[in-house]
């Protein structure tokens, strides 16, 4: 087995009154790609923002290599946990390249220089380096995402962190994206994945893992997962979303 | 209404009339620069004491801040002058402009912060994450990012406060002091004058000429900033 790059243990996360997490175990290794489904308000973007503390967690251990993520070296964290969110959340005052080069050149990643040159790689092989200097406003949510997408490349990330990137999109697009992260993932990126796409889901996944109210309460291989489910919240999900 | 025109003719033929009206609207406007920019400084501090973190270092800062806008916003303006004037600097041979100043600055700066801490928080929290999620600083998030977006809320809500600041400085009149709303008093009352309309209306002119400018600059930077992010 491939070494462990994210160890959480215990993670409990509670928005005042509302227990969210209520003690997750997990353990994500080298160049697995899990893919985290349940049902909504279950805690899924919860739990993957517990990550790189998007959210404090309200107790519990993690750590990222070895190393325990405290708030002291969470930026340094950050630059090696990659996210995509929902809503790709692209600067809006920063031009695509803009977008793209700023966290490199500033954090001192690589020159300026060197950060264009691979943003222009990188837009040319999703097919958008005409796109170099516009500004988020003006381009189609696909293209947004795809470019979310290659601007957490561009950090060279050991782990990228997905929060249904593919849910705020018209149907069309769904498919580029898609495959932009198909290619991230064939290409060895370790990955977790919030997705309603079951079909995706299950091409894509070395691991399942269920999230329902707090709990991690099934996991197993896509064939296990989708074919042998062993819990009857399980049983039924999977009947609802795959009629 | 020729009468009217003969008495414009007359206040702007007579140098001593033009000499009053010219040294009260400079005092309006120096008390209004320098107010505003004050203003601008304690609402900037103020705006980002109220909108950065909660921790501990920062529970005091924020109730003081808190306590100072709800003061400032809660009472008339005429009274804040007042008590600059009588109470904190009831200093004989104090400048009476920088007492000026103050009040109107402190009074001002509740307010820009009310427009920076709005202006901040307009911006879609996804832009914040963004940045987080990138590992940038805290710093270099607003700045770069916070910033620069919110300046386009912000700018707007700022022209109005400028303009009335500076038409709320007439009321340094009430302390005695000489600046355009006085002088224009002045000139009316005196014995060769002998009407108010004339210097009442020129200087209504001044303050109208002074705060289309200020609304036409701010119209500029506004239609500037959003050029920039159209290219493309
Ligand atoms: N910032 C917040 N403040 C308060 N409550 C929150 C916050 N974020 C999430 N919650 C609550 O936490 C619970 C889990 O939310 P979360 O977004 O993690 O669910 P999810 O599994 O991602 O759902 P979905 O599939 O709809 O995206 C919900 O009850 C939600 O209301
Ligand atoms: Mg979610």
């Amino acid at each position: 087995m491939s070494e462990e790059v994210l160890s959480i243990k215990n993670l409990k996360k509670e928005f005042g009154q509302n227990k969210v997490l209520k003690g997750i175990d997990f353990s994500l290794r080298d160049k697995e790609r899990v893919v985290v489904l349940g049902p909504s308000g279950s805690g899924k973007s919860t739990f993957l923002r517990c990550i790189n503390r998007m959210e404090e967690p309200t107790s519990g251990e993690m750590s990222f290599e070895g190393t325990l993520i405290t708030d002291k070296n969470i930026q340094q964290m950050r630059q090696k946990i990659g996210m995509v969110f929902q809503h790709f959340n692209l600067i809006n005052n920063l031009t695509v390249m803009q977008n793209l080069t700023l966290a490199p050149a500033k954090l001192k990643l690589m020159n300026l220089e060197a950060a264009e040159k691979k943003a222009r790689n990188l837009l040319r092989h999703i097919g958008l380096l005409n796109k170099a200097d516009a500004y988020p406003a003006s381009l189609s949510g696909g293209q947004q995402q795809r470019i979310a997408i290659i601007r957490a490349m561009m950090m060279n990330p050991e782990i990228l962190l997905f929060d249904e990137p593919t849910s705020a999109l018209d149907p069309e697009s769904i498919g580029d994206v898609l495959d932009l992260i198909r290619e991230v993932v064939d290409a060895g990126m370790t990955v977790m994945i919030v997705t309603h796409e079951m079909g995706f889901a299950r091409e894509i996944a070395s691991r399942v893992i269920f999230v329902d109210q707090g709990h991690i309460i099934e996991e197993g291989t896509p064939t296990e997962f989708f074919e042998h489910p062993q819990t009857p919240r399980v049983q039924e999900f999977l009947k609802k979303v795959l009629y | 209404m020729n009468e009217f025109w003969d008495k414009v003719v007359e206040l702007f033929t007579t140098p001593q009339y033009i000499d009053s009206l010219l040294h009260g609207f400079l005092l309006t406007l120096q008390i209004s620069f320098f107010a505003i920019l004050l203003g601008l400084i304690i609402g900037t501090i103020v705006a980002l004491i109220d909108t950065s973190k909660r921790t501990k270092w920062t529970i005091l800062p924020k109730a003081i801040c808190k306590i100072y806008t709800t003061v400032i916003r809660g009472t008339p303006m005429a009274l804040q002058l007042f008590i600059m004037f009588f109470v904190i600097f009831a200093i004989r041979g104090f400048p009476q402009i920088i007492i000026a100043i103050l009040a109107f600055g402190f009074n001002s700066g509740a307010y820009v912060a009310e427009v920076i801490r709005s202006g901040i928080q307009s911006v879609d929290k996804g832009q914040t994450e963004a940045g987080m999620a990138l590992g940038l600083s805290r710093f270099t998030i607003f700045r770069r990012i916070v910033a620069p977006q919110a300046i386009k809320n912000i700018l707007p809500a700022l022209g109005n406060e400028i303009v009335t600041v500076i038409k709320e400085t007439a009321i340094v009149s009430m302390v005695g002091m000489y600046d355009l709303n006085m002088a224009a008093k002045d000139i009316g009352s005196g014995q060769n004058m002998a009407s108010y309309i004339v210097p009442m209306f020129v200087a209504a002119l001044f303050y109208l000429a002074t705060v289309y400018l200020i609304t036409f600059i701010i119209r500029q930077i506004e239609k500037h900033l959003r050029r920039s992010e159209r290219r493309a």
